[in-house]
């Protein structure tokens, strides 16, 4: 009845909101987005590698400018990754978690350090390193959450392995 | 002592105070004076508006307080720290349930 009166009130009386705030959108993260961008970082790679030996020899305005989105998009992508595991480690990871798992610090330093090189270079082994670490932040994450992951291969160009909840 | 009615939005409290119920909440001065562990307090924090939360812990002999969500997301002290006494601006007095 209360409620019902105060729902009344709130119509002809606005009341101020209060957050019972977690991060927005409340509880909801998930390390996909920082694995779809090591995979999108590993597939720009190959791509550079495929326009080189294709068209390295002719340099026109196609390659260039096939060229010049890849290398926008792996730049985009590498940045991804590191944001979304910074989101992740600074608002959802608590002390607790750290004292579980203290490799995670180390971890997420890690990331950070091959999102960077991902960008400085067109190395597949460094773009490879990064979807690894990812990968085992991804296990970390759900292990946390207490939900069981299993390794897939990716249904995408790129067919490394990514970490899945197994939901 | 100001009353002032608010609506809760968000999940950090729940299951104790859901989104969509409302709480009255006294102001300046306090009903019985202080703030003790286990009051839900609302408050300003600086970079995320009023918020509500519980008293986990009273510290600096109440000049600050540790506040708790009841999720593990919960945005909360562990993410900014005591919240100081002068940015509280009510003390939930009663809870308006929904159905």
């Amino acid at each position: 009845m209360f409620h019902k009166l105060a729902e009344k009130l709130d119509q002809h009386l606005p009341i101020d909101r209060v957050d019972a705030h977690c991060d927005i959108p409340c509880g909801i993260y998930d390390p996909h987005h920082a694995l779809i961008g090591a995979l999108t970082v590993i597939r720009m790679v190959d791509l550079i590698a495929d326009a080189v030996k294709t068209h390295g020899q002719t340099e026109g305005a196609e390659y260039r400018n096939h060229m010049a989105r890849y290398i926008a998009v792996k730049e985009e992508h590498a940045e991804l990754v590191k944001h979304e595991i910074r989101v992740i480690w600074g608002d959802f990871i608590k002390e607790k978690h750290l004292e579980d798992f203290p490799q995670l610090n180390g971890l997420v330093h890690k990331i950070m350090v091959l999102g960077s090189k991902s960008r400085q270079t067109v190395d597949r082994e460094t773009a490879l390193s990064l979807l690894d670490a990812v990968n085992e932040f991804a296990e970390i994450f759900w292990q946390i959450k207490g939900i069981e992951t299993q390794r897939v291969s990716a249904p995408y160009s790129v067919k490394e392995e990514m970490v899945l909840p197994k939901f | 002592m100001i009353l002032k009615l608010y609506k809760i939005r968000g999940h950090s409290l729940h299951p104790d105070i859901r989104e969509g119920d409302y709480v009255l909440a006294a102001g300046f001065p306090f009903p019985a004076g202080k703030i003790k562990a286990g009051d839900v307090i609302i408050f300003q924090q600086p970079g995320y508006g009023m918020l509500i939360k519980r008293v986990r812990q009273v510290l600096d002999e109440g000049c600050t307080f540790e506040v708790r969500g009841t999720q593990v997301e919960s945005t909360d002290s562990r993410n900014f720290g005591p919240v100081a006494r002068e940015q509280i601006s009510g003390k939930v007095i009663w809870h308006i349930r929904q159905k």
